[in-house]
C-alpha cells in the first residue's frame, strides 16, 4: 500500500485496540459503542431536538413584560414555570441540559477515535473540516442555551461576551450590536438569543449533510439497545444531579459568580484568565490548528511530494457498465458515465481520483476483472494464489 | 497435504510474527496467506480460483464487523459470502470449504487456532472435485 497510510502501532494505539477488544468480548461487535462513535452524537442531536421542542412550547423570550398582569412574565419565570409547575418539566429540562453535555463529550471522543485510527485526512479531509466547524457550532449553540435561562449566570455570560466582542478590531461594535440585538440589553436581546439557539441548531443539519456527503450509507443510528442505554445514562444524571437555577437576572446588579459547566462554558473560564485580545488569538489559534490538521497531507499530495494513494483504475474494454462498483464504493468515488461510441455497453465506470481511498472494494465488487488497484491488480493476486498453491 | 489459503485484510490480525517469507504460517505447512489492503477487495472469483488450483479450504479474514478502516469492506465481503450481495460465489462451490472470520488486530492467536481447526475439519472431507 501507499506509504502514507501508516498503521499506528505505538503504545497508546495498542491500548485503544485492547480496550476495543475487551469491549467486543463483553458486548459483541454489534453492540460495541466504539463502532457507533459518530452515530451517538447524532442520536443526542435528535434527543435535543425533541426535548428542545417541548421547552420551546412554554418559553417566553423577554426580560420583562411590564404591561402584562400583576405577575412578572419573562424568560426566567417561564423557565421557572417549566421547571416547577409543568409535570416532568424539570426532567425535560434536565434531559436537554445533560444530552447537550453528552453530545459535546461524544463528539470529542468521536474526534479522538478518528484521529487515533488515522481516519481523518487524505480523502476524508472534508469530514474532518466540517466536523471541527460542527463542534464549534455545537459549543456556541450550547452557550446560547445558557443565555436563554436569564438567571444571573446568563447576565454574567452576556456581559462577558459583549466585552470580548468589543475587543475585536473593526468588527467589534457590529458584532456586539448583532449579539445583543441593539445597543443595550432589551427584550430584543432574548429573542435574538432564541433565534440563534434554534436557527443554528437547524443549520447543524446542513453541516451534517456536508459531513456525510461523500460517504455512502453513513452509520447515523446506533442500535436501539445503545440508544436506550444512552437515554438511561442521561436520566441517571437528571435524577441524581437535578439542575437548579440561580437568581433571576436584574440588569442593575453586577453578579460575578456562577456555576460552571465545563462542557460548554470553558471559553468563559479562559476569558477570566486573560484579556480579550489574547483570548481571541488563542481561540482562533486552536480553531485554525484543528481545522487544518489534515492540510499538510493534502499539500504534500498536491505538490506531488508523496504519492497519496493510487486510485483504482477502470479497464475500459472490460467494463460492462453493471454499476456494482458504483453501488458498493463507500466513498462515492465512482461515477457511471455514458460509454464511448462503439462500445457494446451503455455505461462505463469512472473513478474520481480525489475521492478514492485505494481500498479496492470496487475490485471485490467487480465480476469482470474490469477495475484494478494499480499497485495490486487482481490478476497478479490470483496468480500469487495459484503460485503459492502449486508449491510442493 | 491439506492446503489452506487465508485471504486476509492487512489491518486485521497482526501476522508479522506468524508468517514466514514464503507467505506460509510458521508452524503449519500448507497454510498460505495472501494480504489485501481491505477484505472488501477479495473477489469471489479469487476464492474460486484458490479452490480450483488445489486449496482444500479458504479462510477469508477481515476486521471486526463495524470497524472497517475503509468503512464497509468487511461487511461487503461477508454479504458476498452469504449470497446477499452480488457478485457471490458460484453455486458449485463447496460451502464447507470457505469460512469467514472477523478479527481485530490483537487476535492473531485466535486466527491460528481457527485455521488449525478448519484444516482438520477440511481434511475429513473428500477431495474437492476440481482437483480430481
Amino acid at each position: 500500500m501507499a506509504q502514507q497510510q501508516k498503521v499506528y502501532t505505538d503504545g497508546l494505539s495498542k491500548m485503544m485496540q485492547w480496550i476495543e477488544h475487551y469491549t467486543n468480548v463483553a458486548l459483541t461487535s454489534k453492540y460495541n459503542p466504539f463502532y457507533y462513535h459518530g452515530a451517538i452524537p447524532q442520536f443526542f442531536l435528535w434527543v435535543l431536538f425533541l426535548s428542545g421542542l417541548l421547552l420551546f412550547g412554554y418559553y417566553i423570550p423577554t426580560i420583562d413584560s411590564a404591561y402584562s398582569s400583576k405577575e412578572l412574565i419573562n424568560a426566567f419565570t417561564s423557565v421557572d414555570y417549566i421547571t416547577n409547575k409543568i409535570p416532568f418539566g424539570n426532567v425535560v429540562r434536565g434531559i436537554h441540559r445533560y444530552a447537550g453535555d453528552a453530545m459535546v463529550l461524544t463528539i470529542v471522543l468521536h474526534a479522538i477515535r478518528v484521529w487515533f485510527t488515522d481516519r481523518y485526512r487524505q480523502y476524508r479531509w472534508l469530514q474532518w473540516f466540517t466536523g471541527v466547524i460542527l463542534l464549534i457550532l455545537v459549543l456556541f449553540i450550547g452557550q446560547t442555551g445558557y443565555y436563554l435561562v436569564w438567571d444571573e449566570r446568563s447576565l454574567v455570560l452576556t456581559r462577558m461576551t459583549v466585552t470580548a466582542l468589543e475587543a475585536i478590531p473593526v468588527l467589534g461594535q457590529a458584532l456586539k450590536a448583532w449579539f445583543i440585538n441593539g445597543s443595550a440589553i432589551t427584550n430584543l436581546t432574548l429573542s435574538n438569543y432564541l433565534f440563534i439557539h434554534i436557527g443554528l441548531s437547524f443549520f447543524l443539519l446542513f453541516g451534517l449533510w456536508l459531513h456525510y456527503v461523500r460517504m455512502a450509507r453513513p452509520v447515523v443510528t446506533p442500535p436501539p439497545v445503545i440508544n436506550y442505554a444512552l437515554v438511561a445514562i442521561v436520566l441517571v444524571f437528571v435524577f441524581f444531579f437535578p439542575i437548579h437555577m440561580e437568581k433571576m437576572a436584574v440588569l442593575t446588579t453586577q453578579p460575578t459568580e456562577f456555576e460552571m459547566d465545563w462542557f460548554f462554558l470553558w471559553p468563559y473560564y479562559m476569558l477570566t484568565k486573560m484579556d480579550p485580545t489574547t483570548y481571541w488569538v488563542v481561540i482562533s489559534g486552536i480553531t485554525l490548528f484543528f481545522t487544518f490538521l489534515p492540510l499538510p497531507f493534502l499539500v504534500e499530495a498536491a505538490s506531488g511530494k508523496v504519492e497519496p494513494f493510487d486510485p483504482a483504475e477502470v479497464v475500459g474494454d472490460k467494463c460492462t457498465g453493471c454499476s456494482l462498483c458504483d453501488k458498493d464504493c463507500p466513498y462515492e468515488a465512482i461515477e457511471m458515465v455514458p460509454a464511448p461510441a462503439g462500445s457494446r455497453f451503455k455505461l462505463r465506470a469512472t473513478v474520481l481520483p480525489n475521492r478514492c481511498s485505494g481500498c479496492g472494494l470496487c475490485v471485490g465488487a467487480c465480476a469482470f476483472d474490469a477495475i484494478d488497484l494499480p499497485e495490486q491488480p487482481d490478476g497478479e493476486v490470483t496468480n500469487k494464489i495459484k503460485a503459492l498453491l502449486s508449491q510442493s | 497435504m491439506t492446503k489452506i489459503m487465508t485471504l486476509i485484510c492487512e489491518r486485521s490480525c497482526d501476522l508479522s510474527n506468524q508468517v514466514d517469507s514464503q507467505s506460509q504460517f510458521k508452524d503449519m505447512p500448507g497454510c498460505y496467506v495472501v494480504k489485501f489492503p481491505c477484505s472488501g477487495m477479495i473477489q469471489p472469483l479469487m476464492i474460486e480460483a484458490a479452490l480450483k488450483n488445489g486449496a482444500d479450504g479458504v479462510v477469508v479474514t477481515g476486521c471486526q464487523i463495524g470497524d472497517c478502516y475503509f468503512r464497509e469492506g468487511n461487511k461487503m465481503i461477508r454479504e458476498r459470502l452469504l449470497g446477499e450481495r452480488p457478485p457471490g460465489l458460484k453455486k458449485t462451490v463447496d460451502r464447507r470449504r470457505v469460512i469467514g472470520l472477523w478479527l481485530s488486530k490483537v487476535q492473531p492467536q485466535r486466527l491460528l487456532k481457527e485455521v488449525k481447526d478448519f484444516k482438520d475439519e477440511v481434511a475429513k472431507l473428500a477431495a474437492p472435485e476440481a482437483t480430481k
